[in-house]
């Protein structure tokens, strides 16, 4: 069974004669130990097919289902319970708290979160795993961009969610960093078990990903 | 409180900054709090001394004792507890005519209440009519025991032979002098006495005298009322600008980290915890700067000079501090309504 089904999502913004259609009747679904990219360029639609699949916003038309439950109908702080219980982000600006340590990020999570989160020892594994354990104490600003970016995948896992959605997780790397990220999310699918979902741009992940499915003007073509 | 704290230790320039403001405005609000307080403890330090709950004039006097004479055909039957007070304006000099002092003289009974209210920090009370006892404060003013002085324009001197406590009326030092002295000055006999002080509630209302509650006595002593609400409004003007001051330095912090806060919502972060975390970050800012400011306004006042009429009431300066933590919790409020509008979305952006 799919963790993510989208049916016949449709997304318009404004109105009138400048109404415009990002999302045209889009289905797509994702399944546990999955890498799914989406692929296309600016303005595509990626990011509201993100956002809607995340329950940031939603769709004008169509279902959003995770793990079978319909997004669309809940309340916000339903809709915040389930971002914090089902799923990870990792954003493009890394979304780590600048007046936060790395440890305390983690503790943030434990304090918003009580219950289902990694145990200490996990953390420990994941952080030696990610080649960040040494960098606890650490705040963003003392981090490079690519150790930030470790972090918050750490931190996107610490609540240990069913699903990673990641937004341009390879904007400004190199091809090196790339291909180690592009490693990182292809174990996050297959040996933690997550369906991992990541919009992007950058075609140097297509040769990790299980599904890639392009998107242009709203629409998504699967090409493998 | 997470949040709040760890937000605050890593940004100390930022917030140190407005700790310091909110102590240096509190610090402010009780420097005048300490004024208004000791210059009205100068007014009234006596008439507390006396431990005066009723106060009998004469009712022409509007509540004056500087007007007030009641005649000694009617003075009223004394209970325990009552005093015969007879009062006059003076100067007092040294023997030789030296170091001139404003006073007022509080001619009084030795076997009535006041005498035996009134404590004494050095010497004794009078045993004779050429004796006097002198408000503490002159002690500062060159005065000491078995010192002669004399009343401005007579020729006559008394002798010094005690000083006593917390003798100040309208702000000017106290002679204690028998009754007899007084009335000698005002002309004789058949003037009984400025007024009536008890330690008694009662009231009375008879001829040409009338009773005052001590609060009423008080309220009407020249120029005390309009001191102290001008020094309160002050105080209240400072308290509600400083606490829109910092409601607008929390509202501009608020808008710097709506990014911040628009990642937390995105990752599930309800509204309710990051409203929390302004707010007690308001608390802390508050009761920061209240707690110093305090502690400044202590140690101000060992450095004050002893002329500078200046009182820390303890309980009110900690209730004004908590009135401020409370203001300033309200003005965070503004900001909070930012944070509700924060959108889960404008991560992406």
């Amino acid at each position: 069974m799919p963790v993510i089904e989208l049916k016949q999502i449709s997304k318009f913004y404004g109105e009138g004669v400048g109404r415009v259609q990002a999302l045209k009747k889009v289905d797509f679904q994702a399944s546990t130990g999955e890498l799914n990219l989406i692929i296309g360029p600016s303005g595509s639609g990626k990011s509201t097919f993100l956002t809607i699949t995340g329950g940031l916003q939603s769709p004008s038309e169509g279902q959003v289902l995770i793990n079978g439950k319909e997004t669309t109908k809940l309340s916000n702080k339903e809709r915040d319970r389930m971002r914090l219980e089902e799923i990870g982000f990792v954003l493009q600006s890394y979304n780590l708290l600048p007046y936060l340590t790395v440890q305390q990020q983690f503790e943030l999570v434990d304090r918003v979160k009580k219950q289902g989160n990694l145990s200490q020892a996990e953390l420990q594994h994941l952080l030696e795993e990610l080649g960040i354990s040494q960098l606890v104490h650490k705040f963003p600003d003392q981090l490079s961009g690519g150790q930030n970016q470790r972090v918050a995948i750490a931190r996107a896992l610490y609540a240990n969610p069913p699903i990673i959605l990641a937004d341009e997780p390879t904007a400004a790397l190199d091809s090196e960093r790339v291909k180690t990220v592009g490693q990182l999310f292809k174990d996050l699918a297959t040996k933690r078990q997550k369906a991992v979902v990541v919009v992007t741009h950058d075609q140097r992940l297509m040769p990790f990903a299980d599904r890639i499915t392009k998107i242009e003007d709203g629409q998504l073509t699967q090409v493998k | 409180m997470f949040l709040a704290l760890n937000e605050m230790k890593h940004e100390k320039v930022h917030y140190g900054l407005i700790v310091t403001m909110v102590t240096l405005i509190a610090y402010l609000i009780f420097m005048l709090l300490g004024l208004m307080l000791g210059l009205a403890k100068e007014n009234t330090a006596a008439v507390d001394s006396w431990q005066t709950q009723t106060v009998i004039l004469n009712k022409g006097a509007n509540i004056n004792l500087n007007q007030s004479v009641i005649p000694a055909n009617e003075l009223p039957k004394l209970k325990a507890g009552d005093s015969l007070v007879g009062q006059s304006p003076l100067v007092i000099t040294k023997k030789n005519g030296a170091d001139k002092q404003s006073a007022q003289l509080i001619g009084l009974k030795a076997n009535q209440s006041i005498a035996k209210k009134v404590t004494l920090s050095e010497g004794r009370w009078w045993k004779k009519a050429n004796e006097v006892v002198l408000a503490d404060s002159l002690k500062n003013k060159g005065y000491h025991l078995n010192q002669k002085i004399k009343f401005s324009g007579q020729a006559k001197t008394y002798r010094v032979v005690g000083f006593a406590k917390q003798s100040t009326l309208n702000v000017t030092p106290i002679v204690y002098s028998q009754l007899s002295v007084w009335q000698q000055l005002k002309g004789g006999r058949q003037f009984g006495a400025s007024a009536i002080f008890s330690t008694r509630q009662f009231k009375y209302e008879h001829d040409n005298l009338k009773s005052y509650t001590k609060a009423k006595y008080v309220q009407k002593l020249p120029g005390y009322s309009a001191q102290n609400q001008t020094f309160a409004a002050m105080i209240g003007f400072l308290m509600v600008i400083s606490m829109a001051i910092i409601g607008v330095f929390l509202y501009i912090l608020t808008m710097q980290k709506l990014p911040n806060y628009a990642v937390l919502r995105a990752q599930g972060i309800s509204t309710g915890t990051l409203v929390r975390a302004t707010v007690s970050q308001a608390i802390l800012l508050m009761a920061v700067g209240g707690v110093l400011s305090l502690i400044l306004t202590a140690l101000t006042s060992l450095t004050l000079p002893e002329a500078m009429p200046f009182l820390i009431n303890w309980p009110l300066a900690i209730g004004l501090t908590l009135v401020m933590v409370i203001l300033g919790t309200l003005s965070s409020v503004i900001p909070v309504k930012l944070i509700q509008r924060v959108q889960p979305l404008d991560a992406l952006n």
